[in-house]
């Protein structure tokens, strides 16, 4: 991790999505339908980024989008889906089996004690799972050793530090003390393991109104700082929304249908073809839409419609 | 016409892995699970009420979801909890030895309950790509014992060829069972015990203490022993008392009923296997 003092951090999509390089090792927050960093996927997409090195858990329809997208090299997830809401994610599994990207498929306890050991400032982390696993066919660099203490055998995996992080959050101040909202996933891990950490969110607080709810992560750890309301869209950020299943759904035919119709129907119409993230909230359907998607804390069942539109 | 109650096979399957899973013991399970995680709140409001309960990736202790939605990962999944925890703490108990069961499954699953999350062909050339293991690899060799579901243990007969879910081996093992080509249990050092039941479908196995193969316990009222042979690449230990399992009660079921009221146990089955109904 860096130590990053500066009393302003705010910043602009466009800018804070410079600081990721080609090539990158990136850290991509949220996992699955929940808080992932779209609204920064999309402006690395427009700005044409290339081979970055996508760490993380369990993850959907961002690293579905990213590998649609052309921004993505190297893929070191530990599952990609829709779960069996929409089932396989179509770009990553395109990707995976044209070559476009390695794959380097992980296991969540492996990432997370390597994101633990860079936190830690430790070299590597000895394991006592993944023997017996072909998981271990795409990571060459883990090191089987015999543990001098016990003479017992394990796996060494290497400290794991993203050389960016991009993570959604519920809200910031401009100094970069961060509030999140649970549940964390691997987020927290990711801003301690990684060399800078974008944010974007939702809101933006006055420093005495974060001083008052206490940051989840105190503003040295954070690079910069974007206010992007709605920027996880299409997945959930509860409180303010729960997911676009539609969105989701529209998403999925485009995406099924080949790379081509992916580009003409998905990346033209809500990325490369918008001017701005507002620009993008009125195509997705506007104040109506995001309405809509608030509307789960109303009951119940509002909350079980939002599950089966789409 | 037919007398009783009417019980769905996606149902009784529920049950099933729900039976599997012990009062007074440590349960998570991950992504991309819709019928553990309907089983495993089932288990906590019926017969194991004094169960520790990780309502899946999100990491809340003990929830109470008002419905239980279509992805494991929403805020529908840290309702009425008693705490939050990171997801890192959970795999932490797991290496401790002290996570009690989790659930697995696989595109393929072999005799020896190795599963294939992963990829058909190999990491350098991959001919068909599934979503892969999530924390799979990990759990299965530290859980204390897991249970292996899966709702396509039927073959599909294509065209050209024949697909079994059921194989002699995986084409790639991402999570591991009782042997792998690198060893047994044993002689990996593993911290848990493996897998220790298997819901199909068309049965229920354990392991044959002995050989370690998948064993035959439990039939569904339909299938017969002959059902599970012909839908097996492999030949499966069968148990000499394998008989028809127990059937729930109408109250499990209607219970089953309102805690999944948008039906997330139904997503995994083909809609033809769907079609097959029970009576008690």
């Amino acid at each position: 991790m860096g130590i990053f003092v500066e009393r302003n951090k705010l910043t602009t999509l466009e800018e804070a999505a410079k600081i990721v390089k080609d090539g990158d090792i990136v850290a991509v927050g949220g996992g699955l339908c929940l808080r992932e960093p779209i609204a920064m996927l999309h402006e690395l997409i427009r700005q044409g980024r290339r081979n970055l090195h996508i760490v993380g858990t369990a993850h959907g329809f961002d690293v579905d989008l990213a590998c649609g997208g052309g921004i993505v090299g190297t893929v070191e997830e530990t599952h990609v889906s829709f779960e069996q809401d929409f089932g396989l994610a179509p770009n990553y599994r395109r990707a995976c089996e044209s070559g476009a990207v390695k794959i380097k498929e992980s296991c969540c306890n492996t990432i997370i004690n390597q994101l633990r050991a860079a936190e830690f400032g430790m070299p590597f982390v000895p394991m006592k799972s993944i023997k017996g696993s072909d998981e271990i066919r795409f990571h060459p660099e883990y090191k089987e050793f015999i543990d001098p203490f016990t003479g017992k055998r394990v796996i060494l995996v290497p400290a794991l530090e993203p050389d960016v992080a991009i993570i959604h959050v519920n809200k910031a101040d401009v100094h970069g003390n961060v509030k999140i909202e649970p549940p964390y996933v691997a987020d927290v891990l990711f801003m301690r393991a990684s060399k800078k950490v974008i944010i974007t969110t939702e809101e933006i607080l006055p420093e005495e109104e974060m001083k008052r709810i206490g940051p989840t992560i105190p503003y040295y750890e954070i690079t910069a700082v974007v206010h992007v309301p709605f920027g996880a869209h299409p997945t959930s950020c509860y409180p303010n929304y729960a997911y676009d299943r539609a969105h989701i759904a529209e998403y999925m035919r485009a995406a099924s249908a080949g790379p081509e119709v992916f580009k003409n129907n998905y990346l033209d119409k809500y990325i490369f073809g918008v001017k701005s993230h507002a620009d993008y909230i009125e195509r997705i359907g506007g104040e109506a839409k995001m309405r809509l998607l608030a509307s789960w804390k109303e009951s119940r069942e509002k909350w079980m419609e939002l599950f089966t539109y789409g | 016409m037919v007398n009783g109650f009417e019980v769905g096979i996606d149902e009784l399957f529920v049950v099933n892995v729900a039976r599997t899973i012990k009062d007074r013991s440590t349960v998570f399970h991950g992504v991309s699970s819709p019928i553990p995680m309907v089983a495993t709140y089932f288990a906590k409001l019926t017969h194991a009420k004094d169960m520790v309960y990780f309502g899946g990736v999100s990491s809340a202790v003990d929830p109470n979801p008002p419905f239980l939605p279509y992805t494991t990962n929403d805020w529908v999944m840290i309702q009425g909890r008693t705490a939050m925890v990171t997801v890192d703490k959970i795999f932490d108990l797991a290496q401790r030895g002290e996570l009690d069961r989790s659930f697995f499954s696989g595109a393929q699953i072999d005799k020896y309950g190795n599963q294939n999350v992963s990829l058909i062909g190999t990491p350098e050339k991959c001919k068909i790509k599934f979503p892969g293991g999530a924390g799979g690899c990990n759990l299965s060799a530290d859980c204390v014992n897991y249970t292996i579901w899966t709702t396509r243990h039927r073959v599909q007969r294509k065209k050209d060829r024949v697909i079994y879910t059921l194989v002699e081996k995986c084409d790639f093992i991402t999570n591991i069972g009782h042997v792998t080509p690198y060893g047994s249990r044993r002689d990996l050092d593993l911290v848990g015990n493996g897998p220790d039941w298997v819901v199909t479908e068309l049965g229920v196995f354990d392991f044959d203490p002995e050989t370690k193969v998948m064993r035959l316990r439990y039939l569904y009222p339909d299938t017969t022993v002959e059902t599970i042979l012909e839908n097996t690449a492999f030949r499966p230990v069968i148990h000499p008392d394998v008989r028809i399992m127990d059937m729930p009660t109408k109250e499990e079921i209607e219970l089953i009923r309102q805690i999944d009221p948008l039906k997330v146990r139904q997503l995994e089955f083909q809609p033809e296997e769907l079609r097959r109904k029970f009576y008690i």
